[in-house]
């Protein structure tokens, strides 16, 4: 008996299932056109059902984005839904498609592969003309910018200039090392040994942090007569250790530096005099590495270690001398340029409009790209403590 | 344990016995079983003789600290393999067992702590509460894996897999939790990252041992009594061998199950509580694969998927060989596209050899 009830309560289960697999897939193909017949891309009087995608829940920067769109979107009475792409485009792609059935009339979306121009699209076209923000992932490659936001007026794009972050980096690096020139080369050769540390082989962000990190700290140098730093392993041509995962984690760092610190030392004259890392968990897993080896216990001697994001674990790491700087990624501001957007959309705007509605409420923070109406940069800013 | 050195006169004498076509297949054979270790012996005299800083007591040592950081789970995920099994959330319960230890043992007076309202105790006590509590969120995951595996028969690939998803749902919560926002947890005690990760043994120069590999030794050593010398390991390798057979013979398929993930699960909340002393700050992708490795430890070192086969001693070698991939390569500036085939290609090798002697024997 009690068998037989389980079974027929599977079988129910499923069955259910299927029809409501199947009722989603029937009304995301009749609702889409039903929407489309409106003039504008969400038709004001209509309540705003609000569908925001996030690339990954794990990602620290994007957990703090998350928090601070919440109580925005909540702020502005604004109906959302949060959904989790867990790393993967085709999760993300699957995800839409759902809300998009679900009745989803605007759609905020982190892009999982960044700096994808067909992923892009293949969220455009299932949104039809339900319009969509795109932020924090750059949606356009640097050789063809901004060709899909300049195509498709009922998108728009939120974010950071992804370059800016390695410019500001490494200006802060060279800046930096100008200073404290003899301090910091250790082994007092007249070069700086450096070592840098990449998120994601595959990250337009993280080839750009790499590439800036580095190219903007040696004009700084060279630009004061000083010679250009030097990779500290002379037999590592791409002169970076990437996280082979590509998730910019703590642990690759750890394991790398701790690698690296067992043939290069102060012992061996040939010690890393300063650590560019892409993000700031992998800066916090220089400074674990260096702290096993006897550096950066904020008393003695001090390796500078420069990261991205200003998390608030790497603030006090800073603030505890362990750390040296970092470039400030502003999660509030983010979010509040997002949801003026979506209010704006939502009162019936284009997204061009919405845009220069989030720009006109900051003009210190946001600044609208040139000759690109519907793409919005939020400033980064170096941050070396308060 | 034979004699070695009767060991080696038996095979010695054995071999003068045969004819020659014989003869070459011992040296085919004896290459064949053991081309694994040939391999890592050249690939060890390659590395040094290229980078003259590899086989210093500075990297040995660094080898040796990397060793017992990545030991514990594979010591737990071994037994799994021996029931022919896997454990696919053993990454996710160290992640969840690290966060639960950082977040027991952040400084007092650090402003971003995410247990507001935590009692003042001696640091002794409050470490090992640190280690009970990993260690029974471990035991925990590890019950409910062995549960469902044992009493509804379902492939641990299945119950892992849906353990490992329930996890992580844990850990977002927990760094979602109390205003956190989703930050690092770090901000850690420093008694605690000193009893994890402070010198040991320090040879002085920059070469030194940590106490995390003292905690490695100690786990190798009790996880070898348990598989060798107790009742419950001897029912581990019967259940895994033939679970039919094991039930006949009077051994309960069901309590092993159970105690073999449970005690997997333990291991796995010791290895996150290293590993949050050493890397400092816990995100929530911390331990995100780390089964990956340690399965492919456990394989390389002759844990079979075919079960009821394995030893301690060839996790403990696993581990060292894919360790010594990892600082080798790094130190070579072998270029990083090709890190992954190197890997996988010594995991196929070591796994076709293995099914080899397998398949010989039958």
């Amino acid at each position: 008996m009690k068998k037989r009830n389980l079974s027929i309560l599977l079988a129910g289960a499923m069955l259910a299932g299927m029809l409501a697999g199947c009722g989603g897939g029937g009304t995301a193909e009749s609702q889409a056109p039903t929407e489309s017949k409106g003039a504008d891309p969400a038709p004001s009087g209509t309540e705003l059902n609000v569908g925001v995608f996030y690339y990954n829940y794990g990602d620290t920067y994007i957990a703090s984005v998350r928090t601070a769109l919440d109580a925005a979107l909540d702020a502005k009475g604004i109906a959302y839904t949060d959904y989790d792409g867990n790393n993967t485009q085709g999760t993300q792609n699957d995800q839409v498609k759902t809300a998009l059935s679900n009745g989803a009339n605007l759609l905020i979306v982190n892009l999982v592969t960044s700096g994808a121009p067909d992923a892009a699209k293949a969220i455009i076209e299932l949104a039809g003309d339900v319009p969509v923000i795109f932020f924090n992932r750059a949606v356009d490659t640097e050789d063809a910018p901004d060709v899909t936001l300049k195509d498709n007026a009922s998108i728009c794009f939120i974010g950071t200039d992804a370059p800016e972050a390695g410019h500001l980096q490494g200006k802060m690096v060279g800046d930096y090392l100008l200073e404290h020139y003899d301090e910091v080369d250790l082994n007092g050769d007249g070069t700086i040994q450096y070592a840098m540390f990449k998120g994601d082989e595959a990250n337009v962000e993280a080839i750009y942090r790499t590439q800036y990190g580095q190219e903007d700290a040696d004009a700084v140098l060279t630009a004061a007569g000083k010679p250009a730093m030097a990779y500290f392993d002379p037999s590592n041509a791409s002169k970076y250790q990437v996280d082979q995962s590509g998730s910019w984690s703590t642990q690759a760092a750890v394991d790398y530096m701790n690698t690296n610190l067992s043939q290069f030392n102060e012992g061996n004259g040939n010690m890393i005099e300063v650590v560019i890392c892409n993000n700031d968990g992998m800066a916090e897993g220089v400074v674990s590495a260096l702290n096993a080896a006897g550096y950066n216990d904020g008393k003695g001697k001090t390796i500078p270690v420069f990261g991205v994001d200003a998390t608030d674990s790497a603030k006090e790491l800073i603030k505890a001398g362990k750390m040296t700087g970092t470039v400030k990624q502003d999660a509030e501001g983010m979010a509040a340029a997002i949801a003026e957007a979506a209010a704006s959309i939502g009162s019936g705007s284009s997204t061009a409009d919405a845009i220069s509605a989030a720009a006109g409420t900051n003009a210190d923070m946001y600044t609208i790209a040139e000759g690109v109406a519907n793409k919005l940069y939020v400033a980064y800013a170096p941050y070396m403590g308060e | 344990m034979t004699n070695p050195v009767t060991k080696l006169r038996d095979t010695a004498a054995h071999y003068k016995t045969l004819d020659g076509k014989d003869r070459k297949r011992f040296w085919s054979d004896g290459i064949l079983n053991n081309a694994l270790y040939i391999l890592m012996a050249a690939f060890i005299i390659y590395t040094a003789i290229a980078n003259d800083k590899f086989l210093t007591p500075n990297s040995l040592t660094n080898i040796v600290t990397q060793v017992a950081q990545y030991l514990p789970i594979a010591l737990g995920i071994g037994g799994c393999i021996v029931l022919t099994g896997t454990d696919l959330s053993a990454g996710r319960v160290v992640g969840l067992s690290a966060a639960v230890s950082a977040v027991l043992l952040q400084k007092l007076d650090y402003s971003r702590r995410l247990l507001s309202a935590f009692p003042d105790m001696p640091i002794a006590l409050n470490i090992i509460l640190a280690i009970l509590a990993a260690m029974a969120v471990g035991a925990a995951i590890g019950l409910v894996n062995g549960f469902f595996v044992a009493k509804f028969k379902l492939h641990p690939f299945i119950v892992t897999l849906a353990t490992q998803l329930i996890t992580y749902t844990l850990i977002l919560l927990l760094f979602m939790s109390n205003g956190n926002n989703g930050q690092p947890l770090s901000g850690l005690r420093e008694e605690y990252v000193g009893f994890v990760n402070g010198k040991m043994l320090d040879f002085g120069n920059g070469a030194a041992l940590p106490w995390v590999v003292l905690y490695a030794i100690i786990l190798v050593a009790v996880m070898w009594f348990i598989w060798n010398k107790t009742t419950f390991g001897k029912n581990m390798f019967a259940v895994g061998s033939n679970p039919e057979a094991a039930s006949v013979s009077g051994v309960n398929v069901f309590k092993t199950t159970v105690m073999v993930h449970t005690l997997a699960g333990m291991m796995y909340g010791l290895n996150g509580f290293f590993e949050g002393a050493r890397l400092g700050s816990i995100a929530q992708n911390t331990g995100l694969n780390y089964e990956c490795d340690a399965i492919a430890a456990c394989v390389i070192g002759g844990v079979s998927f075919v079960g009821g086969t394995g030893k301690i001693s060839g996790i403990v070698l696993g581990v060292f060989i894919l360790r010594i991939i990892f600082v080798a390569l790094t130190m070579l500036g072998i270029d990083q596209n090709m890190q992954y085939l190197i890997k996988g290609a010594i995991i196929l090798i070591a796994c076709s050899l293995d099914m080899r002697k397998y398949l010989a024997k039958k």
